[in-house]
């Protein structure tokens, strides 16, 4: 937090008052260490950002430590902050949005350097779960291109300078006819404030929104359906003796469990839908529609392929079929103009729709059709009818009223304002790098007379503006947050700006001339409108401490359905016959619109689906690829023994909005004639993680064809491109067809229907059965007591020759049970992971070269549809899942061949790592039949800078070049436990009572952030335990179990639950 | 049973040329290191020293930047570091093989090679210890790997193949170097005695450690010659057997197989023979050395590696039989891959140069055939590379979880460094030729009818003193 910008509220002399900048200049004149001078801007500190920054300084200095260096000095705390315990970390609540959502997190802050995200389990959008990006958010912060100096073109300038300046334009601008700001769209209660102040000081300025992906399409098709906007809330799961509250769901092009706004809140209810403990539970059956296979086409039990401008269509045929069924009530207009749709259908469909709707139709109030963003607003109207007649309404889907949110005009308005307009505000986003480009936006820049971009980088944008100003993180800055069913949450920063930026809403609201627009005023005051005055210092207390604001809670409504309404816009809006070629704009899994194109984790975070890092490239099915003559079927037999599946040849696509070259990638199981685009990518000022990474498609994206556009042309160019994946297009199963004949059966990731798990409930011991071979050696025993090198109770130098003390408690028995069943190959857990230890990256080549770091990773394979079936089917293969890490092995192999023992068991049966002793053979590495080791082949860390390095775990050693890692369990999260646990130990006499960790206590960093809950981690030896509990269900398993290592990590098989009519 | 009689009695033809006399021999020999060294040892000196050099500069780029410039990742882990290990380990084998197994059992015509041989085999294990020193992540570090006491009273894991080798690849180059040395002692001594100067009087002298050819001398010479043969004979079974132990008990598939010890003996002595018949057909041209290596010899030599390459041909076809016995899925995979997947390419040059090439030697004409035995021998020595890089890449490269497979390819450093390593042991042996009596002039000079008690003269009469026919070998009488 700067001060050189305030107009001081409390002033000394008139000299003060009548120039505040004098004060900032005395200071410098003092004499002795301007701390201001350390700081990027020059800006003096408070004494808090000073123990703040002396702090945080003093941890990069101690994790100097980790590198050999010349000692440095540490300057211990004078004054000693408040709760700060060097060593001991704090958490503290906030929140923020994703995806258009509010999601509560709980970070993690060692001396005062935030280090770790997490979900906060009180809030309601989230329940403690996280995804990848926000997992990655935190590396944002330490991102030091990220811009810290206000500039005024291309000189420097400083926030007291812009704020003079805007003084007096503010006064030029009058009423506001020449002013226009544009936003991204906002969920934040203190933005509305601002917003509506805005307006009142310049009744004529206008704000215009632009998010390249939102939810507009959502909005308006609830508003036509309701008459008003509404955030439809979904309530998957909440099992109970029925089974879950969806039992059948619809999924149209909607990516519901990865990228729909909400998605958290949905992945964990579909999870607890399919959390099958036992084989008479009820299960939530999944079908979807879609083009792109995406995160919940791989875990839907049916999918049917088909081009995005077919939804439309489709979910006419579902709508006119289930006008007929019996107990669906359509209502009359709707179901008028839908009738016959489910007739004369494409080849695939009759089936599939009338099965569909029956089991919609049999599940009503248990059902769910939902609609993605892509489809336009009639389309979202349609499936927000059928839920209504269905009877979902209130029961798997509540409809939220959306506050009003000043989204009524949008960039297309703007950009025809925008020749001779005086002053135009962009606070955030990155309009010139991701706006409609039939709009020229960029051109129309140039006709503003000054332009100030707000923004966290340097970025395409703010080249083209006037004033430049940075924006801090979200976790430097206040803010509050309202998620879809209206729960507020407060944003608290948990460091000042190291950068020195200001918060959107501040920049907002001091525009509109609110006087305490500081963000901590700004949501303070906000937050006195909502939870009113009395009492308000407890209350606002209470909501930082535990991340969400008690109030009331937001009602769910059960609006009436304008029938007409409905049916005149599905009638007005005639379903779109097939027209060639299409091109799907879809956001990345990795740096979705762009805004993460930086991050280096996410970029080297394999996409779930295509498992491509560090760029992206046109997907397209196998016999698009054939037609295209990018493939032959000479090719498709190749792919059974080489590693690469050919790909990356470039095409040429041309859309209405231009044309553009993009490297090709096959996948299974995406529609024919569609071409998926992932948007996000080819930036040019991102920084230098994010420069030239992919393509940029947003040339081709025109704002008529936000999500999809049709009567697309696609050429191969010629030539091709290196693209990364880090696994190929393996199937399981691996056939040879030459020269001999055979299939090779891989167990690996266990999977079976519903049916066939009700017959065999321990299939998956059938296909990979724990041998019954008896041990080489003496196994350990786990319910021994514990060692006593661990009660250290003994002098004894050799902790196994010390006695265990009598009546001592059984040890601990660390595990991890993977449930494949609810895991959907979201990849939080890899990022989770990569936060929580200090992991690497290693760039695009490294990765080629298959040196990646990432100790979780999720192997993706595609199963045929035909079980043990020879024919290959390449268009609907189902997905199977699975998370792999360190198993932990009690017979590791990788022990045993470690010639310095730098790799042994512990006690407690985890595998542990010793860094220092390793000399990097890798023999370990090679005798893993898992691989999940992963080793230093270069320094990857390299000279970090000073603010990066602020993002490490101080539990967690950063490991040098020419060592070994893998996943340790999160070791030092149970350590920490056994810290706490000890610290209540009671002596009482000869008596020393421990308190043990309870199975809750510990969490592996993955298990932590999973949003379907599909990881557990705790003690097997405590029985009460969930670990426990589902490490003995009936279809665990251990991979590749026949091996003999004997894995402390239990799979759990993998249920599918299709519906027999159609199998 | 006739190893007691005369030469001529056998119909065996000399060992050395007819009428060579002893001090032929010893001028033959010794004068190699008294002339000056032709051209083409200076060149070829050059050629090996700058290649030296440029494995140097590697190395120390090497350790400078960590062994992520090679080409190994994950899954494959170990490459061609490892693949240049065992090669040259095995390349090293011929030597103690000639030089002990042969003297136990009495192959009189060894003594034409074994020094030769031996020299070799250091050299090699010397190219050979470098590897895993510099594949090692931390080599600053590898000490952790020897049992030194120390005050954290952490020893090294005796359970691990790895430490294994460390002691039986030592433990062999130990006694390789000491059984070289010993059997050196009299050649220095003759060196020293012809020495024209002061410095190479006392350089020789200082090696030949006080000989003086006493009867004493030469008795004790003969026992710790026979105590170390006994010695290093076991050590050419086990130290291939140990560096097979690597992969054997591992589990991975297409490692984990028992075939493994004898199989890579086998192919240690093939290859051997194949380096010693490369570099002796060198000298020998060079040196003009046809009076002490003879044809016969060299016939000998090719009828050892025609036996081990059949041997090698039959464990490849053996492992594709267990691979299918077993039934075990991942093993057929594995060997099924090897020989049709990514690298077929490799897999079939092994079997080409390994397998076929061996087999012309069943023709005499090709076995006393020169042109045709050094191509052949160069070939073996390439096929035997590429078993090495077979097994270890394309074991690993594709194991059980199609997930983490990936290939490998490598990079211009692999190349410098292999390349660099031939450097290394050429430019040792140059150095051998030059200075060192590079025959064994004193055994030579056993073998020699000369040496024959009965040389001159025709009577049959069995002398029981006599130490050579010692043995009461008469029934046949």
């Amino acid at each position: 937090m700067s001060n050189q910008d305030t107009r001081p509220a409390i002033w000394r002399s008139i000299a003060e008052k009548v120039d505040p900048r004098r004060r900032d200049r005395l200071a410098q004149q003092e004499t002795g260490i301007q701390v201001g001078s350390l700081l990027p801007e020059n800006s003096l500190v408070n004494r808090r950002t000073f123990l703040t920054v002396t702090g945080a300084s003093a941890a990069a200095v101690g994790l100097n430590g980790c590198i050999r260096r010349p000692s440095e000095n540490i300057l211990p705390y004078t004054v000693q902050p408040e709760y700060a315990h060097p060593g001991v970390p704090l958490h503290f609540a906030t929140s923020t949005t994703h995806r258009g959502e509010a999601v509560g997190l709980l970070v993690e802050s060692h001396e005062g350097r935030p280090t770790k995200i997490e979900g906060n389990p009180q809030h309601p959008a989230n329940r403690g779960r996280t995804d990848a990006q926000l997992q990655a958010r935190i590396l944002d912060l330490y991102d030091n291109e990220r811009s810290g100096r206000v500039r005024q073109g291309e000189t420097e300038s400083t926030w007291a300078e812009f704020d003079a300046w805007w003084r007096e334009k503010a006064g030029e601008l009058g009423d506001g006819a020449g002013l226009r700001v544009l936003m991204p769209s906002s969920d934040s209660p203190s933005v509305d404030r601002a917003c509506q102040a805005f307006s009142t000081r310049f009744p004529e300025a206008v704000i215009h929104t632009w998010s390249p992906i939102s939810d507009e399409n959502g909005r308006s098709g609830t508003s036509l359906a309701f008459g008003a906007p509404h955030a439809p809330w979904y309530q998957l799961g909440g099992s109970s003796a029925a089974g879950p509250r969806a039992k059948a769901i619809l999924a149209i092009d909607c990516d519901f469990l990865a990228g729909e706004r909400g998605f958290l809140n949905n992945a964990r209810g579909f999870a607890e839908g399919r959390a099958v403990r036992s084989p008479d539970v009820q299960m939530n059956r999944l079908y979807v529609a879609e083009s792109t296979l995406s995160v919940t086409g791989m875990n839907a039990d049916h999918r049917l392929r088909i081009s995005p401008s077919q939804a439309d269509r489709f979910l006419r045929a579902v709508a006119a079929q289930l006008a007929g069924s019996d107990g669906v009530r359509i209502p009359p207009s709707t179901a008028a103009a839908v009738s016959g749709a489910n007739e004369e259908l494409p080849e695939g469909w009759q089936s599939w729709v009338e099965h569909c709707a029956a089991d919609l139709a049999a599940n009503r109030g248990r059902s769910l059709v939902c609609v993605g963003w892509r489809q336009p607003a009639h389309v979202h109207a349609l499936a927000h009818a059928l839920n209504v007649a269905l009877g979902n309404v209130g029961t798997t889907v509540q409809y939220f009223p959306e506050p009003d949110r000043f989204e009524r005009h949008g960039i297309g308005e703007l950009v025809e304002a925008m020749s001779g307009l005086d002053t135009l505000l962009i606070l955030g986003g990155n309009p010139v790098y991701d706006a409609p480009s039939d709009l020229g936006f960029t051109e129309a820049l140039s006709g503003v007379g000054t332009t100030v971009h707000l923004a966290s980088h340097l970025n395409e944008t703010s080249a083209e503006c006037g004033w430049h100003l940075p924006m801090a993180h979200e976790l430097e800055s206040w803010g509050d947050h309202r998620s879809m069913n209206g729960a507020i949450s407060i944003q608290q920063p948990l460091i000042a700006p190291l950068r020195g930026g200001r918060a959107s809403h501040e920049l907002l609201a001091m525009v509109a001339g609110i006087r305490a627009w500081r963000g901590y005023n700004l949501v303070r005051n906000t937050m006195r409108e909502r939870l009113g005055v009395g009492r308000f210092e407890r209350r606002w207390r209470a909501a930082l401490h535990s991340g969400i604001v008690q109030v009331p809670p937001a009602r769910p409504r059960t609006p009436g359905l304008r029938d007409a309404d409905v049916a005149a816009a599905l009638t007005d809006n005639a379903a779109p016959a097939p027209n060639g070629w299409e091109v799907v704009f879809a956001p990345s899994y990795q740096t979705w619109d762009g805004s993460e194109g930086n991050n280096p984790w996410l970029q080297e975070m394999p996409d779930p689906v295509t498992k491509l890092v560090w760029g992206n490239a046109a997907q397209l099915s196998v016999a698009s690829a054939m037609s295209l003559g990018l493939i032959t079927e000479a090719d498709l037999h190749r792919e059974e023994y080489e590693g690469a599946f050919p790909s990356g040849w470039l095409l040429n696509v041309t859309t209405e909005a231009g044309t553009l070259s993009i490297p090709a990638l096959v996948v299974p199981s995406h529609a024919d004639e569609v071409l998926t685009l992932p948007l996000g990518f080819g930036r040019t000022k991102a920084g230098e993680h994010g420069n030239g990474v992919g393509v940029d498609v947003y040339p081709i994206r025109s704002s008529t064809t936000l999500g999809f556009a049709s009567g697309v042309e696609v050429r191969p160019a010629g030539g091709r491109e290196v693209i990364v994946q880090t696994q190929d297009h393996h199937s399981m199963t691996a056939t040879v067809t030459w020269p001999v004949d055979f299939v090779v059966d891989r167990p690996l990731a266990i999977d079976a229907t519903l049916e066939e798990y009700r017959e065999t409930p321990n299939f998956a011991q059938f296909r990979e059965p724990t041998p019954s071979l008896s041990p080489l050696w003496t196994q350990v025993d786990y319910s021994a007591p514990r060692d006593p090198a661990m009660g250290g109770v003994s002098y004894e130098p050799f902790p196994e020759r010390r006695p265990p003390r009598e009546g001592a408690p059984a040890r601990y028995k660390w595990g991890m049970v993977l449930d494949l069943t609810t895991c959907t190959g979201c990849s939080a857990c890899v990022i989770a992971c990569q936060a929580e230890n200090n992991i690497a990256f290693v760039g695009k080549m490294e990765v080629a070269l298959g040196r990646e770091m990432h100790w979780m990773r999720l192997d993706r394979y595609f199963v045929d549809a035909q079980h043990g079936g020879h024919e290959s089917n390449l268009d609907d293969a189902l997905v199977a899942l699975q998370p792999v890490g360190c198993q932990h092995c009690e017979e590791a192999p990788c022990e045993n061949v470690c010639p310095v023992a730098a790799t042994t068991h512990s006690a407690e049966g985890l595998n542990d790592m010793a860094y220092n002793r390793c000399i990097g053979t890798r023999y370990c590495q090679n005798n893993c039949p898992y691989k999940v080791r992963r080793f230093n082949f270069l320094d990857w860390h390299g000279e970090v800078a000073d603010m990066k390095r602020m993002v490490f775990n101080p539990n967690v050693t950063v490991r040098m070049r020419g060592v070994m890692e893998k996943c340790s369990y999160c070791v030092q999260r149970i350590q920490y436990a056994r810290i706490q646990a000890r610290l209540d130990t009671t002596v009482d006499g000869e008596e020393i009572n421990e308190r043990r960790i309870h199975s809750d206590e510990v969490q592996s960093a993955c298990a932590q952030a999973c949003p379907s809950g599909a990881i557990t981690f705790g003690d097997l030896n405590d029985t009460s335990s969930e670990v426990h509990r589902m490490a003995h269900l009936d279809r665990q398993y251990s991979l590749l179990a026949s091996i003999g290592t004997q894995p402390r990590t239990v799979y759990l098989g993998k249920i599918r639950n299709p519906n027999p009519e159609m199998v | 049973m006739g190893w007691n009689k005369p030469i001529h009695d056998l119909n065996e033809r000399h060992l050395v040329s007819e009428g060579t006399s002893f001090s032929e021999v010893t001028d033959i020999v010794a004068g190699v290191t008294e002339r000056k060294a032709p051209r083409l040892w200076w060149i070829l000196f050059a050629i090996s020293t700058s290649t030296t050099g440029v494995l140097g500069a590697t190395i120390g780029y090497l350790l400078w930047t960590g062994v992520g410039i090679w080409g190994n990742n994950s899954p494959v882990a170990w490459a061609w570091d490892i693949t240049n290990f065992v090669w040259w380990i095995g390349i090293g084998h011929a030597g103690t093989l000639i030089s002990a197994v042969l003297y136990l059992f009495r192959q009189y015509w060894r003594t034409a090679i074994n020094r030769f041989s031996e020299a070799m085999t250091i050299f090699a294990v010397i190219c050979a210890l470098m590897f895993p020193t510099i594949h090692a992540g931390r080599p600053w570090f590898l000490y952790f790997s020897l049992p030194i006491p120390n005050q954290m009273n952490m020893w090294p894991n005796f359970k691990s193949p790895l430490l294994w080798d460390v002691f039986a690849v030592s433990t062999y180059f130990t006694v390789s170097l000491l059984f070289w040395y010993v059997g050196l002692v009299p050649d220095f001594a003759t060196l020293r005695d012809r020495a024209k100067n002061k410095i190479r009087k006392w350089i020789y002298g200082f090696a030949a450690l006080g000989w003086r050819g006493s009867n004493r001398h030469w008795s004790n010479y003969e026992r710790s010659y026979l105590i170390l043969a006994a010695l290093s004979t076991p050590l050419v079974l086990s130290v291939h057997s140990v560096v097979s132990f690597d992969f054997a008990t591992s589990v991975e598939p297409g490692w984990h197989t028992t075939i493994f010890p004898p199989y890579f003996v086998a192919g240690a002595v093939f290859s051997g023979f194949a380096m010693v018949m490369t570099l002796l057909l060198i000298a020998r041209t060079v040196y003009g050395l046809h009076d002490v290596v003879r044809i016969k010899h060299l016939e000998l030599m090719n009828k050892i590696m025609l036996t081990t390459g059949s041997i090698v041909g039959y464990a490849y076809a053996m492992e594709f039989f267990i691979a299918w016995y077993s039934g075990n899925p991942y093993e057929r995979f594995v060997f099924i891959n090897r020989a049709m997947g990514d690298y077929w390419w490799a897999y079939w040059s092994m079997i080409t140069c390994n397998v076929i090439s061996p087999q012309f030697f069943w023709f005499k004409k090709m076995r006393t055939s020169i042109p045709a035995m050094f191509a052949i021998s160069i070939v073996i020595n390439i096929g035997m590379w590429f078993e090495r890089f077979v097994i270890i890449v394309t074991s690993l490269h594709h194991d059980y979880l199609p997930s983490a497979w990936g290939n490998f390819s490598p990079t211009l450093f692999d190349i410098l460094i292999f390349a660099g390593s031939l450097g290394l042991f050429f430019t040792a042996f140059l150095l051998f030729l030059r200075w060192f009596p590079m025959i064994a002039i004193a055994e030579v000079k056993m073998v020699m009818p000369q040496a024959d008690p009965h040389w001159g003269h025709d009577d049959h009469h069995v002398d029981q003193d006599d130490v050579m026919t010692a043995e009461p070998a008469l029934a046949e009488e």
